[in-house]
């Protein structure tokens, strides 16, 4: 404990206590597993990028159907490769942490949902995000008919001012009235 | 500039820039197969735009937000306006030719940067979301406290998210500059405003909003930077001791805070088995382990209480606890003999007072301990539940629809639980779709059969739970008869104790499995019915046996044994102990077997599930017998904690073992406050009665326990306020007892206070209800009204091919429009848009100032006739509205009145205009063309609505007559300008 926070720094700890909704214990405990991603070399680099493929080997991460879009989402790379910074992981824990308000659960799940990052979710959205949590091969997808009628319904349910997508308020609208998603919504390292 | 102007003056500008973006998605989506139907619903409905959609906007009192900041200015602002929508809007396919070209032939970088970054204009929903949030402010002051409370970051965001803009445009062409400066400077003052605003904030409100910015972590670095830098420059202007000194206090007090939360979190108990248990079954299991876990904690309070302030003094009152029985086993299962010596049991407590540095009455500590964690014990729990009915029952969604089987995804499970939950959930999905498909199906002798089911089984329930309390009503009796009321029992006397907590505990195990049995004949429309009846059903039984028990207790055992309270207090130590043990056997028997048998012999039967109901119910009634006895039996908690305790690891390793996650899922928010409620309102109050009437009505023991020689245990207050009146000051104790505790007239009037404020917020929350109905309404009819306007636009796109070829084509490709090459047009339209905008804004304040004169509205065709009486002065859109339209009116009117007859909806004239615009034509016959249609749209309105006899409210069309006049005159100049040129 005393190496980790020597490393940190108690300045940029309180820092990461205060921009994020973790404590001090889930910051040194992300610090300490982000650290075992890094190799050697990269463990003296400040700032230092891993990447996606090193980031999804973490177990909370590793069979999470919407890991790659986790990654994509709380990247800030330029290259758009989905590699976090460690303050990107903070971020991306501190959005799954318990304390995080609904606010900014419902945001990031929208923009996980968001597939093709267009600001709404419409059918190819909620298709990709259907398929997703059924399972992609073609035996555990719903047939196209069933699809249809699915994204049917769930346009119906939550698209309030007929569009034909569903955007943020509306999407938060619709998690506002399902309890079980802020309890769900939570990766916990 | 003062601030609130100016932000709001930003919020319109947003409002700007997101109408006109919002659609852009849809206009992509709508060529996919899917999407067709959703995209046309709303304008294909000809009655929509004279209903109620603007009257309702009107009145709204979001209705200020819609008023264009650039209206005022006039041309002036004009060519900012511009260049700002062309820039902003890289989706708008079909009708908005765009210099997309520009974008698309470089790298793509701008529709890239705008559709990833967290800021992006992309982002309006934000927007849309918080002026919903306004709204609902305004109205609802307390309600829908979800959205109150994320209110303020909500506003920040809109504010903050042109931040990122300002990378974005870093890579754009020149013919951009303009629009790159407008929005840069449109961002600074955004950063600015959300500096100021922050800075003005308590230091902990500001670490919560920038906490709450859903930007990513340099981002909010950044701002925090610049909020401390600002605030540090102000206060070296004004330095003051005290708000340095309230400074540091706050910071002290705020690491403080931090300390505790952490320490709390390490203190935690089971945390990484709870993470196990989460990653592997899910929530819905999990809430039975955090169930547990909070029982055991108020366990642990209650022994706690109970031990410090009952136990502690009578162990230093008395040290030579009578001993003269010897120890022989069999107690430690059913709590007699020994035990009944020790501090256990009510009947081994003194009467006495210890006299020390502060007298200690012992009859006072033991009645007001009990009262106070009685009290608490309550309170803690009507918190409990309230917030999370507000939270779960309230807010929640009635129907069980396809977004609720999404949104209960699990992220925290991991690897073989994914598998599995991804195969339930498509059961599910599948399964919903077939239940919305079938279910009007049911044919009246189904419905007959299926009720006689119901019927039968609810019968059949009843009387089993009647005749098991009947049985050991006469069990219990029969166990009176042959007991005597002697100090000590032989050995098989006191053995044959255990016969009734044990028929009793094999009940609980044995009726629950015919309960589940019986549900699985019944035909359930939803399974959460199903899981209601069954609840409902098991509560039913377990209440009735520990009614049967506590009258038992209350009308025999309390007459006929010396010591009662004691014998009591055995039982409920035997009923407690026993329950424990089929507890463990049940698991064992429950889920170990039924999982050999599912692995082994049947495996059509399957791995067992983990039966998140029956378990939590069994629990909440082990905690009600331990709430029961509290009074009996001080120490009970005690027992409780170690029962709960092992209860959580042989629950855990059973499940891990033996059980499989449940295969229905969600909803497990609301069956915890399903349980909660269910702890609270049977259960404990029942237990709580039950301690009340004893202390209030029955007669203590006359030789033992601390109340002997006393009435009723109650009369200890009355002694002890008598005692008081000798104490000179304490004359307010008396006078509050007797004023207020002892008097009917003040329950009378409270009773009666609280039944008046029932009453209003009853009647505030039925208000409120009917303005979220017409909140929902309004949302409906904005979005009806954006497609309209849009589809307004398309057609008079298409009726234009000569001008415009290249889109005529491009709206017909299945392909994304951003492929294709609009840039011959797309300025021109993104103007038309804006000046739609403008012309609807006018309109509109046309209609307020008409509103504010107390003129009603005229029905359009007045308009035509009366357009001297508008002020000419006021807009210019609705007078070129009025202009177009006398025009239109004069040369087709013969047309009109021969067509009039025979057309069905205003669709079918404008597909009659559409084929008539195909031979090139002039801009103004087009024009012409369409608004004969719509004319003619509001014509049948009017005499439909004729028809049904409903009023036709003079100004309902009025409005939005007025506003598709005038985007159709603007539309109109739009075109000849283009002509000009």
């Amino acid at each position: 404990m005393g190496t980790t926070a020597s490393q940190l720094g108690k300045e940029l700890l309180s820092e990461y206590q205060e921009l994020t909704f973790l404590t001090k214990q889930e910051i040194l405990l992300a610090h300490k597993r982000f650290t075992e991603l890094l190799t050697r070399e990269e463990k003296d680099i400040p700032n230092v990028r891993v990447p996606m493929e090193r980031i999804l080997t973490l177990p909370e991460l590793k069979s999470n159907p919407f890991r790659k879009r986790i990654c994509y989402v709380f990247s800030t790379s330029e290259h758009k490769d989905g590699s976090l910074t460690f303050e990107d992981f903070l971020d991306l824990l501190s959005a799954f942490s318990d304390s995080a308000t609904m606010e900014i659960k419902s945001h990031y799940a929208f923009r996980i949902f968001d597939f093709d990052d267009d600001g709404t979710l419409d059918s190819d959205d909620l298709q990709k995000l259907v398929n997703c949590l059924t399972g992609e091969t073609d035996d555990t997808q719903l047939t196209f008919e069933e699809m249809k009628q699915l994204i049917s319904n769930i346009l119906e349910e939550s698209d309030i001012d007929k569009d034909g997508t569903v955007n943020l308020s509306e999407f938060q609208h619709v998690i506002s009235r399902s309890p079980d998603f802020v309890s769900s919504f939570k990766i916990v390292l | 500039m003062d601030v609130p102007s100016c932000v709001q003056q930003q919020q319109q500008t947003e409002e700007v820039w997101t109408a006109l973006l919002q659609d852009s998605p849809q206009q992509q989506g709508n060529l996919s197969a899917l999407m067709s139907t959703f995209s046309n619903q709303g304008f294909l409905n000809p009655a929509y735009h004279d209903s109620e959609t603007l009257e309702l906007d009107k009145r709204s009192p979001s209705r200020s937000r819609h008023t264009n900041p650039y209206a005022g200015g006039g041309s002036r602002v004009q060519p900012d306006v511009y260049p700002t929508e062309s820039s902003l809007d890289p989706g708008r396919g079909p009708w908005g030719g765009l210099p997309r070209q520009s974008w698309d032939g470089g790298h793509g970088i701008p529709m890239d940067l705008l559709s990833t970054h967290p800021g992006n204009p992309a982002w309006r929903p934000d927007h849309n979301h918080s002026s919903f949030q306004i709204t609902t402010e305004a109205h609802y002051q307390q309600s829908l406290s979800i959205q109150m409370t994320s209110l303020p970051s909500g506003n920040m965001t809109i504010r903050w998210r042109g931040h990122t803009m300002r990378r974005m445009f870093q890579n754009t062409d020149p013919n951009l500059q303009l629009a790159e400066n407008a929005i840069m400077a449109q961002v600074e003052n955004e950063e600015i405003h959300l500096v100021r605003e922050l800075v003005d904030m308590s230091t902990r409100d500001r670490i919560r909003a920038i906490r709450d910015l859903p930007l990513s972590f340099q981002e909010k670095k950044h701002i925090r930077s610049q909020v401390l830098s600002f605030m540090s420059s102000k206060k070296s202007r004004h330095f003051t001791c005290l708000g340095d000194c309230s400074e540091h206090v706050s910071r002290s007090f705020r690491r403080c805070g931090s300390n505790v939360r952490s320490a709390r979190q390490t203190l935690e108990l089971w945390q990484g088995t709870m993470k196990e248990i989460g990653g592997k079954f899910g929530t819905s299991v999990l809430s039975y382990f955090v169930f547990l876990k909070w029982l055991l904690m108020f366990n642990i309070f209650s022994f706690l209480v109970n031990f410090g302030f009952i136990t502690i003094p009578q162990l230093v009152l008395d040290h030579s606890p009578n001993t003269n029985i010897s120890f022989r086993g069999l107690e430690i299962l059913t709590g007699a003999g020994y035990f009944n010596y020790t501090v256990m049991y009510y009947g081994s407590y003194s009467n006495h007072t210890l006299f020390g540095a502060v007298n200690y009455e012992m009859q006072l500590g033991y009645f007001l301990t009990i009262a106070v964690y009685m009290v608490l014990c309550g309170i803690a729990l009507i918190f409990s539940m309230a917030s999370s009915f507000k939270s779960n029952y309230v807010l929640a969604d009635s129907s069980s629809g396809a977004w609720q089987l999404l949104c209960s995804w699990d992220f925290s499970i991991t690897e073989r639980a994914v598998r599995q939950r991804k195969n339930n959930l498509r059961i599910q999905l599948k399964e919903s779709l077939s239940e919305k498909a079938q279910r009007e199906q049911l044919t009246s002798s189904e419905k007959l059969q299926h009720f006689g089911i119901h019927l039968g089984s609810w019968l059949l329930s009843t009387s089993l739970t009647v005749g098991c309390g009947a049985s050991i009503y006469f069990l219990c009796s029969y166990e009176h008869q042959r007991m005597s009321d002697s100090s000590s029992w032989s050995l098989l006397q006191e053995a044959e104790t255990l016969l009734v907590p044990f028929v009793v505990s094999l009940m609980n195990m044995v009726v629950p499995l015919f309960f589940s049995l019986f549900s699985k004949f019944e035909h359930y429309s939803t399974q959460r019915r199903q899981i209601y009846a069954l609840v409902l059903r098991n509560v039913l039984f377990r209440m009735c046996i520990l009614g049967v028990l506590c009258y038992y207790w209350m009308n025999e055992v309390a007459i006929k044994y010396s010591c009662w309270e004691s014998v009591v207090g055995q039982a409920l130590y035997r009923l407690v102990l026993v329950d424990f043990i089929f507890l463990l056997l049940g698991s064992f028997f429950g889920e170990f077997l039924s999982n050999v048998v599912g692995t082994r012999l049947i495996p059509r039967l399957g791995v067992p599930e983990f039966d998140v109901a029956r378990n939590v119910l069994e629990i909440i009634y082990a905690q009600t017998l331990a709430w029961i006895g509290i009074y009996f039996s001080p120490l009970l908690p005690a027992i409780q904690i170690l029962k709960f305790f092992i209860l959580f690891y042989i629950k855990k390793v059973s499940l891990m073992q033996n059980c499989q996650p449940p295969r229905r899922t969600g909803r497990a928010a609301q069956m915890k406050t399903i349980f909660t409620a269910l702890l609270f309102f049977p259960f404990f109050l029942g237990a709580l009665a039950i301690v009340g009437y004893t202390t209030w009505s029955l007669r203590p023991s006359e030789h033992c326990g601390p109340f002997r020689g006393l009435n009723s245990t109650f009369s200890v207050v009355e002694e002890w306020i008598d005692d008081l009146r000798q104490i000179p000051g304490s004359s307010w104790v008396v006078f509050i007892y007797q004023k207020i505790i002892r008097s009917e007239v003040f329950y009378f009037l409270i009773s009666i206070i609280i039944l008046i404020i029932v009453y209003i917020f009853w009647q505030v929350s039925q208000g409120r209800k009917q303005l979220i109905v017409h909140l929902r309404q309004q949302i409906v009819n904005e979005g009806k009204d954006k497609s309209f306007l849009l589809e307004k636009l398309q057609n008079l796109q298409k009726s234009q091919p000569n001008q415009r070829p290249k889109q005529n084509n491009n709206r017909k490709s299945k392909t994304r429009p951003h492929a294709e090459d609009l840039s011959s047009s797309g300025s021109s339209n993104s103007n038309a848009m804006v000046q739609v905008l403008l012309a609807r804004q006018r309109a509109e304040e046309e209609e307020e100032r008409l509103r504010t004169r107390g003129l009603p509205d005229p029905p359009p065709h007045q308009h035509l006739y009366d357009t001297s009486d508008m002020p000419q002065s006021s807009s210019s859109a609705l007078a070129l509205a009025m202009q177009a339209r006398q025009r239109a009116e004069s040369q087709t009117r013969g047309e009109y009145y021969s067509r009039a007859g025979f057309t069905e909806n205003h669709v079918n004239y404008r597909h009659a205009a559409e084929e008539d615009v195909n031979s090139p034509t002039s801009v103004n016959s087009v024009m012409m063309q369409v608004m004969q249609a719509r004319q003619q749209a509001e014509e049948e309105e009017e005499e439909l609505k004729r028809m049904k006899r409903l009023p036709a409210a003079p100004q309902n069309p009025a409005p939005s007559s007025a506003l598709i006049q005038a985007m159709l005159a603007r539309q109109q100049a739009q075109n000849e300008y283009d002509d000009g040129y």
